[in-house]
């Protein structure tokens, strides 16, 4: 294991196209971030940004033929996972990393017990004997909240919080190393996303997971992460530490997003907007992607490559005019 | 000033086969003219059905519905099609409710043909109006609603919801399906065009800091009925009924450096399918006692402020 540098994943210039009927797709376009055992990075941007692309590159599951990866690397514990073999990666996915998605209602198996859902994957990644995978499993559904008695009930038993909660547990049932969590609690309720979201963080810090944690909700950034990336048209646009983005938010699409939050402005009847659209991913504007809605454009703005700022040594962004 | 909506008593019971489920169950609260009352509630607590059973886009179990203090709950057959005229109301969903077989320009339309008030000319002028009213480019008029992306789709559902300068229109969820920089568009387009048209409003969602930015009440439903209801400032200063308390303490805070005490409530939602008397939040209560086991009424422990909590006025304090 690589000792020296303690990061446990370090993605480097990765570039990812889509092809979709003869026209390309940039969905990522050079984003490199690294992650520290126990950190958690929060991955921020509206829909079509590109994060779940990053989630989906890092656990190689992108769709084969539509998706190709143009560049980069993908470093977890020092080794490259773009360069792994399928059969390889079998025994990454679950082990080492595992992923959560936005919608617990679809990632489970309807017509297999939840209990044994959980087992299946302790059983495939760990020489186990049944007996002990299923006590493994009931002990992941006890440190999740739910009572042993409904290891043997189907998920249209469980309501979406409990779901999502069973997602969980499957995804930590072999202490993987780190965890992606796209959207972890979208689709659930506030009083339900406060339960699961305090249950993230408990089981995080008594497995010491890393976590890559997708979301559009700054709220749910200031709660859990130490780092935050804030993604624009397939490229970090700013990153550093929560304390860098929430205080001293530099780049002006950072500070759009904040404005337009109504809590934010209280007191004040408009709410601040960013003009315009997200920019198409298949035809980006050249230069700076956010210059056509960015209200400190300059000519320059327009074209060529946008250099990474270092605005302290853990807070960098990309825009011309700071 | 006088309300222009007025509710007295309503239920809603749709029967399932395992008993009567409780979507709206006695709930009542009035909407003064031009004001936006917010309702707020998780999934299941009845706020769309509530919306939805005002403007008779569903019939409801009993009780009455006022609008400017007409009686209208069992208007039917034409009336009913002239009340809809009056009451309109934008979905959550601007990718499954327009037709996808219509172009923009048809669907504003189709309000004001099916109305036949207007000639031909006067229609197209009309949806030409619309458009530029909520910032839909006139480019876009023969475009169907797929190549449009979420926040001009919904502008596309305000203009039909417009269309026949409605007095009261209900936001189910309006921006809950849209990105933050768009919610935000859409939010000021709300709000200019109640200013230029006098609306009423009925805005439900289960965003907290989206309803105290555009209501001037705000009303907390649980499983059915109305927990808590005031002015929105003082419901944001100070809540009566626990559940409030916690719903508002859930909601993650972007102030790092002051993070809300979260109460993290245990359990969840109980059924409304032929629900036990009682509070029906007492289950998950931190504060439940013997008093909860019976029913408990909405009163008015300040100002317009009210509150169904037999222990809010010993917890206020």
């Amino acid at each position: 294991m690589a000792a020296k540098d303690e990061k446990l994943l370090a993605v480097e210039d990765l570039v990812v196209e889509y092809t979709s009927g003869g026209s390309v797709i940039h969905a990522v376009n050079g984003v490199s971030f690294d992650l520290r055992q126990g950190e958690t990075i929060g991955l921020v941007g509206e829909t079509g940004a590109g994060k779940t692309t990053i989630a989906k590159t890092i656990m190689r599951i992108l769709p084969a033929e539509q998706a190709t990866v143009k560049n980069g690397r993908i470093l977890l514990n020092g080794e490259n996972l773009l360069e792994k073999k399928e059969a390889e990666m079998l025994d990454v996915r679950g082990k080492q990393i595992s992923m959560i998605f936005q919608d617990p209602m679809t990632a489970l198996n309807p017509v297999m017990s939840v209990g044994s859902q959980i087992a299946e994957v302790i059983a495939l990644h760990s020489e186990v004997t049944k007996k002990e995978a299923e006590e493994r499993a009931l002990e992941m559904l006890r440190m999740v909240g739910i009572t042993e008695e409904r290891y043997d009930e189907f998920p249209f038993q469980f309501s979406g919080g409990m779901k999502q909660r069973i997602v969980i547990a499957i995804a930590l049932a072999c202490n993987p190393m780190l965890l992606l969590a796209d959207e972890p609690t979208t689709a659930l309720d506030v009083t339900i996303q406060a339960q699961v979201l305090e249950m993230i963080n408990d089981l995080k810090a008594k497995l010491n997971t890393s976590l890559v944690l997708i979301t559009h909700d700054l709220g749910v950034v200031a709660e859990m992460c130490d780092k935050v990336a804030v993604v624009y048209a397939g490229r970090i646009v700013e990153m550093g530490s929560k304390e860098d983005i929430f205080d001293h938010p530099s780049h002006p699409y950072t500070k759009g997003l904040f404005h337009s939050l109504p809590s934010f402005v209280l007191g004040e009847k408009r709410l601040h907007v960013i003009e315009g659209m997200p920019p198409d991913p298949s035809n980006l504007p050249e230069g700076c992607s956010f210059h056509p809605r960015c209200p400190y454009v300059t000519e320059a703005c327009r074209s060529g490559e946008v250099p990474n700022k270092e605005l302290t040594p853990s807070h960098y962004c990309r825009c011309r005019c700071i | 000033m006088s309300a222009l909506i007025e509710v007295k008593n309503l239920k809603k019971y749709f029967s399932t086969p395992d008993g009567a489920l409780h979507a709206v169950d006695d709930v009542s609260f009035g909407i003064e003219k031009t004001h936006t009352l917010g309702v707020v509630g998780e999934s299941g607590c009845g706020k769309s059905t509530l919306g939805r059973t005002i403007i008779h886009l569903l019939d409801s179990t009993s009780g009455q519905i006022l609008l400017d203090g007409e009686d209208i709950t069992d208007v039917k057959g034409k009336k009913l099609h002239r009340l809809h005229e009056r009451m309109q109301i934008v979905f959550q969903d601007p990718y499954s409710s327009l037709n996808p077989r219509m172009t923009i320009e048809d669907i504003i339309k189709e309000p004001l043909k099916h109305s036949g008030r207007f000639s031909k000319a006067e229609l197209g002028e009309k949806v030409e109006a619309l458009m530029e009213q909520c910032g839909i480019e006139q480019r876009l008029c023969l475009s169907y609603p797929h190549e449009l992306d979420g926040g001009r789709r919904q502008r596309v559902g305000i203009a039909r919801a417009l269309a026949l300068d409605p007095d009261f229109i209900v936001c189910d969820e309006p921006v809950s399906a849209l990105d933050v920089s768009i919610q935000a568009q859409i939010l000021n387009l709300l709000m200019d065009l109640q200013e230029q048209e006098g609306l009423t409003l009925m805005f439900i969602t289960h965003d907290l800091s989206v309803v105290r930015h555009i209501s001037n009440h705000i009303a907390v439903m649980y499983l059915g009925q109305m927990v808590e209801k005031g002015p929105a400032e003082a419901l944001f200063q100070k809540q009566l009924h626990p559940y409030t308390k916690a719903l508002l303490s859930a909601v993650p805070s972007i102030d790092i450096h002051n993070p809300s005490k979260r109460i993290v409530l245990k359990g969840e939602l109980t059924s409304p399918i032929n629900p036990k008397p009682g509070c029906r939040f007492a289950k998950r209560c931190l504060y439940a006692c013997d008093k909860c086991k019976q029913d408990q009424e909405l009163t008015e422990l300040e100002p317009d402020h009210f509150v169904s909590c037999c222990r809010a006025a010993e917890l206020s304090e």
